[in-house]
């Protein structure tokens, strides 16, 4: 490895390279880059040392440090890596030089934050994920895309705004702008930063932007959206705020509400956007666990493992969810049915997809949650309120099942027939579905061999030695994740055949959006109407007030005015004086 | 199919030459759109009463794996977590919960397609196929 790319952060590698996509017009040679890229930069973090700043930067009497790898951001930006490279094969089907190249510095973006040094730098490529990705919802080109993208983007700069004005507060009461975990929300700036990162998380009440934007990006663009923004929140939380209690019930009730949303909801990518906020939420709660500031060694392991697999069986579902609308033209569930007739690869991604979602042993999302679940179990055993925590996880697990694991491939795949008969997806497509599908199911087998299975994923862990000591292929684990599976699943047949499973219907789920997008948004056109009505005549009152007290003073003070009339205007002086010297005198003597 | 490989070449060179051509007879969708893989894969889920099987066939595994705990000693922190099928008897009321919570909850939150007045069509990157026979359709409509 050359030396000057040693100490490159792969981010910049990727950012540049996407900038070299947009205005590279041969396809095979813009392709060539997108597919390159995230390979060497996935070779440049392997060989990259770790814990120590590799490059540093002065300016304005700010220690910049560009790139800094360890325990905690390592798993993340391969994560993040590895997902530039499958959506990169994703898209060789297209030829979009912008949406290449901004997918690309999307994720050169995120990966540039992740390995930020200091907080100046977290936030410059923060922006930076916010105004790349944008793009991406932008390239579908409908108006209702071009609409949400404004959402997105407001949303998106609000976070980043609030971030900017809680390092100036850091650094003005600390002097410092490292990496340094928070104690308290009551630390200078803490509660503005731990707000900008909940935007981004997408927290109850602020994750509307997600749902209301990545269904309507372009087929690529959703793909790429699921990947990054999110998980680089989980990690920003990781950083700076683990074992923050506030997280344990903010995830939990992130893990809860989407559950309710994903089941009457008709479009599959925004039933998937649920499943993100849902999937997001076990990682924040697992982040909260343990002592502020510190956190809990089995719960960091377990907020990181579930972060990578869920990068990947994300990427996987979303991307099969994509074939469908780029063959059908469609993702509601109203309007599909029986495709695994036309598309039984994808249907066989999409299901493996939902099996790691599910967490079935033997696929990631078992030696993932996992962690999770026992930590928060472990802290049950003596705290009450954790065992409440631990009950909506186990709630939600059920609903995960529930909109991922079921409903996505069963409304779309099978379900009646809607009788589209299409062409299975592009190869490319099945290409990175099935490289997707590959990690899905081999990060997740038992580590018969060391060093392959889940072992591999945690070697890389934060806490590699508590990891080593954690054996999920229990036969209580098993036995537990089944029953609570096998018997939903159960539960799902006896609906179905009992009628009482709700029939998909097309339409407007309402969500908290509803508060800026009818009523926010009403009110501003009330007082739209209101000024456009009312201007005018409050113009001309203004007009006649101005007119009738100019007309009074010229009357009173002009040298025909009244003033004038009457004795001398040097008397009115010194009185004036008078006056003036008297209020002087009476100001010294009281003070 | 009929071999056409020449009298001349060898027996392995005819069963590559077979084998590709199968594999590639199975990864083409047929005129009527069914691709051949279909079959080999979820050809089971069009068997007669499939319904019913696999009605029985979970709920005979359910019991089975409830039963299980009669037989594995667990060492759960928390002391309820240790009864009988719980982790089953929790996951079967927690999904038909939130499924049975549908139907309330779509009478109370759904609304028409345009609520938003943002209804549309697909994006821009959909099969150029699809998209082109999407266009044919509006400009026939439309006269």
């Amino acid at each position: 490895m050359p030396a000057f790319l040693a100490d490159l952060n792969p981010g910049w590698l990727l950012i540049l390279a996407g900038l070299a996509a947009v205005f590279t017009q041969p396809r095979v040679i813009r392709q060539s880059i997108t597919i390159l890229a995230p390979l060497v930069a996935i070779l440049m973090l392997a060989t990259a040392e770790h814990g120590v700043d590799h490059l540093t930067f002065e300016a304005l009497g700010l220690e910049m440090s560009f790139y800094r790898v360890d325990s905690l951001n390592f798993l993340f930006g391969l994560a993040f890596l590895i997902a530039s490279l499958l959506n990169a094969i994703y898209a060789l089907h297209t030829d979009d030089r912008l949406q290449d190249g901004m997918a690309l510095a999307y994720a050169g973006a995120a990966v540039s934050a992740t390995f930020a040094g200091d907080l100046m730098t977290l936030f410059i490529f923060w922006e930076l994920t916010a105004i790349s990705s944008v793009f991406l919802i932008l390239k579908a080109g409908t108006r209702a895309a071009y609409f949400s993208s404004l959402r997105y983007l407001g949303i998106q700069i609000l976070s980043g705004v609030l971030l900017l004005d809680g390092i100036a507060y850091v650094w003005h009461y600390t002097g410092s702008l490292s990496l340094q975990a928070f104690t308290s929300l009551n630390d200078p700036g803490a509660m503005i930063i731990f707000i900008a990162f909940g935007i981004k998380a997408a927290f109850p009440f602020m994750h509307n932007w997600l749902q209301d934007s990545y269904p309507k990006a372009s087929v690529v663009g959703a793909v790429v959206l699921s990947a990054f923004t999110t998980k680089l929140a989980v990690y920003a939380f990781a950083r700076f705020f683990p074992g923050f209690n506030e997280l344990i019930w903010i995830g939990a009730v992130m893990t809860v509400f989407p559950v309710f949303f994903a089941v009457i909801e008709n479009d599959l990518r925004r039933v998937l956007a649920y499943s993100l906020n849902n999937q997001v939420g076990f990682m924040i709660c697992a982040i909260g666990v343990g002592t502020a500031g510190v956190g809990n060694a089995l719960a960091l392991n377990g907020a990181t493992a579930h972060a990578f697999s869920h990068i990947i069986y994300k990427a996987l579902l979303f991307m099969s969810m994509g074939a469908v609308l780029y063959r059908t033209g469609t993702t509601k569930a109203s309007e599909l049915g029986g495709l695994y007739r036309s598309m039984p690869w994808t249907a066989l991604f999409c299901i493996i997809g939902g099996l790691s979602i599910s967490a079935f042993p033997l696929f990631s999302g078992f030696i993932a949650k996992s962690l999770t679940m026992s930590a928060v179990a472990y802290e049950g055993g003596h705290d009450p309120a954790m065992v409440v925590v631990w009950l909506m996880l186990l709630f939600a697990s059920a609903g995960v099942l529930e909109h991922s694991g079921i409903k996505i491939p069963y409304f779309a795949f099978f379900s009646h027939d809607s009788g589209k008969r299409v062409k299975e997806a592009p190869f490319n497509m099945l290409l990175a579905m099935g490289m997707a599908a590959f990690l899905c199911i081999a990060v997740g087998l038992p580590a018969i061999i060391p060093g392959f299975g889940f072992s591999w994923l945690y070697g890389l862990l934060p806490y590699p030695i508590e990891a080593a000591g954690y054996q999920p292929f229990t036969l209580d684990h098993i036995l537990t994740q089944m029953q609570l599976l096998v018997l939903a699943t159960f539960a799902f047949i006896l609906l179905k055949r009992l009628s009482l499973y709700p029939p998909e219907k097309p339409g407007t789920i309402l969500d908290t959006d509803w508060l800026y997008r009818k009523v926010g948004y009403g009110i501003v056109r009330w007082i739209d109407t209101v000024w456009a009505k009312l201007g005018p005549a409050m113009t001309a009152v203004f007009r006649r007030l101005s007119e009738r007290t100019y007309d009074k003073m010229v009357a009173t003070f002009s040298p025909r005015g009244v003033l004038a009339r009457n004795g001398l205007s040097g008397g009115m002086t010194i009185w004036t004086s008078v006056i003036l010297a008297v209020v002087l005198l009476l100001s010294f003597l009281t003070s | 199919m009929t071999d056409q490989t020449p009298s001349g070449r060898d027996s392995s060179g005819r069963f590559v030459k077979q084998a590709a051509e199968r594999v590639n007879a199975m990864s083409r969708t047929t005129e009527e759109g069914i691709h051949p893989m279909s079959k080999v894969l979820f050809g089971w889920t069009e068997t007669k009463n499939i319904g019913a099987i696999l009605f029985w066939v979970m709920g005979a595994l359910s019991l089975a794996l409830v039963a299980a705990d009669l037989l594995i000693v667990r060492h759960e922190k928390i002391a309820f977590a240790n009864s009988v099928g719980f982790y089953g008897i929790w996951g079967f009321l927690a999904f038909s919960f939130v499924v049975l919570m549908g139907w309330p909850l779509g009478q109370l939150l759904r609304r028409d397609e345009n609520y938003y007045g943002d209804a549309g069509g697909p994006p821009a990157d959909i099969d150029p196929d699809l998209a082109d026979a999407g266009a044919g359709q509006k400009s026939e409509g439309g006269h």
